[in-house]
């Protein structure tokens, strides 16, 4: 009796766990779903219906040729491409001299990056060296402050101290210089680490909004976040003469902004979970 | 480690300046990344003396000593943004914390793989987005017309009438409920992963010695792997309360003046303050941003403390 129960039991589990999951990933897509629909419904009152019933692109050709979107597109792809490489450039670079033990002064340096993690100035003070730098309402605001990540940083550097030490007294001895040694050796044993850390430096810079909404007044160099943002919240919407609702065109807009990355993230996924887990390692 | 040939290797014996002059090209390369905090990270350290001075942009700065603090203290205001940073940030992460934890129990559960795997990449997606995106998302869904999927759902199921939708992100008693929803929707599939690392690296001989014993899997997860769990839950928990005052976008993208009484937090009180119209007095919101970022540094080191306890080992 009591064994057969057991038996049923063990069975049992794998079928509630299952639902359950289930579950957990309706509550996950369905709102994506529901957004991903109504972009491409013509029906006006949506209410639950999971499927479109009328089918159209209008929303999304409302959309894409709304003039103040491309430039906004732009300006999140030139932020998104310029700051990974700033951030890639700054986090290697720190991250190979902090892994040089011998280096007089190489504590201070550890020590400097890592207390901007215990204090800060804070959004004011960092907006006046910014305005008194005179780069507010310029590109610069938005991508410099954002290039030194310590947190991404301490990740290369672990990442770099697992190069074996032969290979760097090896390349010293044959004549290699430390710069040499950086492009030469360090850097192509660092691909996956490169790959993660860049990715994660392009989500930042891609969802950037704050440091727009703080440094940026200028409604031309706004970037999609914060075009999406006003065309979502304060109703800054395209003229149109089609016939379409509003929330078909937001839907559409919300659409826009996450496809490309939907699209790419199934095949970078592993990357970012990578990356995650190069700093668990150590951690 | 330019070492020239002949050269003595150069440990810690060597003399200073050989050492030094050595590392010459490390130096060059370490430049821009001090340029760089410096400019960003301390010159903003420097301009807190503003937090003691009457500062408008176009005056000269006035010193003040501690009238900001004084009046921010009394200031109802900055009282009910700093109890609500604390609150909102707490309950968010203890639910997130919980919910991964769970969750990554029964995704371990899961014996096929590939299952497992398109799970994974599902709830790992919202993580992803922006939080304009993911305020977007919940704005259309809780759209209170009968455009918007939950208020329409309700209406079906005859819990609320058609002309008594519910305002969800504008309404007081709902919107803290909706705030911690969406974020649980958003990270706690990536929380998961830390913990799914851990559960991975359980020897799997201790279930199996435990089964010999006659554990069932209700006990095996009671005595071996929540045992297990425990370290790694503490060290995030520690490390996520060193930020909790840092709470900023999630919150600015979601509120609105409706509900300021339980959604205001230091840095959207700040934010306002600053840069929501008028002039804005640069010296009495750098003192409030100094009261976050002291508050926050304790935090950080009592955190770096209980870590170090825990673990050996501590954030920074």
């Amino acid at each position: 009796m009591n064994s057969k129960k057991k038996a049923k039991k063990i069975k049992l589990f794998p079928i509630f766990n299952g639902l359950l999951f289930f579950m957990i990933c309706l509550f996950i897509i369905v709102p994506l779903w529901k957004v991903f629909v109504d972009s491409i419904d013509l029906q006006t009152s949506y209410g639950m219906r999971l499927w479109p019933k009328e089918f159209g692109l209008v929303g999304y050709k409302v959309i894409l040729t709304y003039e103040s979107l491309y430039k906004p597109f732009l300006i999140s792809c030139i932020t998104t491409i310029a700051g990974t490489f700033l951030g890639l450039t700054l986090s290697t670079l720190g991250a190979y001299v902090l892994i040089q033990y011998e280096m007089p002064g190489r504590n201070i340096f550890s020590f400097l990056l890592l207390f901007t993690m215990i204090f800060e100035g804070g959004m004011v003070p960092s907006f006046l060296v910014m305005s008194k730098l005179g780069l507010t309402d310029t590109l610069f605001a938005v991508i410099l402050p954002l290039g030194i990540n310590v947190y991404n940083l301490v990740l290369m550097r672990n990442f770099f101290e697992g190069i074996p030490k032969g290979l760097f007294e090896a390349a010293s001895i044959d004549g290699c210089s430390p710069m040499g040694t950086f492009f030469k050796i360090v850097l192509p044993l660092s691909k996956a680490a490169l790959a993660s850390i860049g990715l994660m430096f392009s989500v930042t810079f891609w969802n950037d909004y704050t440091n727009f909404k703080i440094y940026i007044q200028k409604s031309s160099l706004y970037n999609f976040q914060q075009k999406l943002r006003n065309l979502i919240m304060d109703g800054d919407t395209p003229n149109t003469s089609e016939h379409i609702s509003q929330n078909t065109m937001f839907s559409a807009a919300v659409m826009v902004a996450i496809l490309p990355f939907m699209i790419i993230y199934p095949f970078c996924q592993k990357y970012f979970v990578k990356g995650v887990n190069i700093g668990a390692i150590k951690e | 480690m330019s070492i020239k040939r002949g050269q003595k290797v150069p440990g810690s014996k060597a003399p200073l300046s050989l050492r030094i002059y050595n590392h010459r090209w490390f130096y060059v390369m370490f430049a821009p990344v001090l340029v760089f905090i410096a400019l960003f990270n301390y010159l903003p350290m420097y301009f807190i003396k503003y937090a003691f001075y009457d500062y408008k942009m176009a005056q000269e700065p006035v010193f003040v000593g501690l009238k900001h603090f004084e009046k921010l203290l009394k200031k109802q205001d900055f009282i009910r943004a700093f109890v609500n940073t604390f609150e909102l940030s707490i309950v968010k992460l203890l639910l997130n914390t919980f919910m991964a934890v769970i969750i990554s129990l029964l995704l371990n559960e899961i014996k096929n793989l590939q299952a497992k795997k398109a799970v994974q990449t599902l709830i790992y997606l919202p993580h992803f987005m922006s939080w304009v995106v993911t305020a977007s998302v919940f704005r259309l869904i809780l759209s209170p017309s009968n455009e918007g999927l939950v208020n329409s759902f309700l209406v079906n199921l005859g819990v609320i009438n058609k002309d008594q939708m519910i305002y969800f992100l504008a309404e007081e008693k709902w919107w803290r409920p909706v705030y911690y929803i969406v974020n649980i929707w958003k990270d706690t599939g990536w929380g998961t992963i830390i913990y799914l690392a851990t559960l991975s690296g359980i020897s799997p001989d201790l279930y199996e010695a435990a089964q010999i014993d006659g554990a069932n899997r209700w006990n095996q997860m009671l005595f071996i792997t929540l045992p297990s769990l425990a370290n790694t839950i503490i060290v995030v928990l520690i490390l996520n309360l060193a930020k909790i005052m840092n709470l900023f976008e999630s919150v600015f993208v979601m509120y609105n003046s409706a509900v300021y009484k339980t959604s205001d937090v230091i840095q959207t009180f700040v934010y306002r303050q600053t840069f929501g119209g008028g002039i804005p007095n640069y010296g009495f919101t750098t003192a409030v941003g100094l009261m976050k970022s002291v508050v926050g540094c304790i935090l950080v080191l009592v955190c770096n403390y209980a870590s170090k306890k825990v673990r050996g080992r501590g954030i920074v």
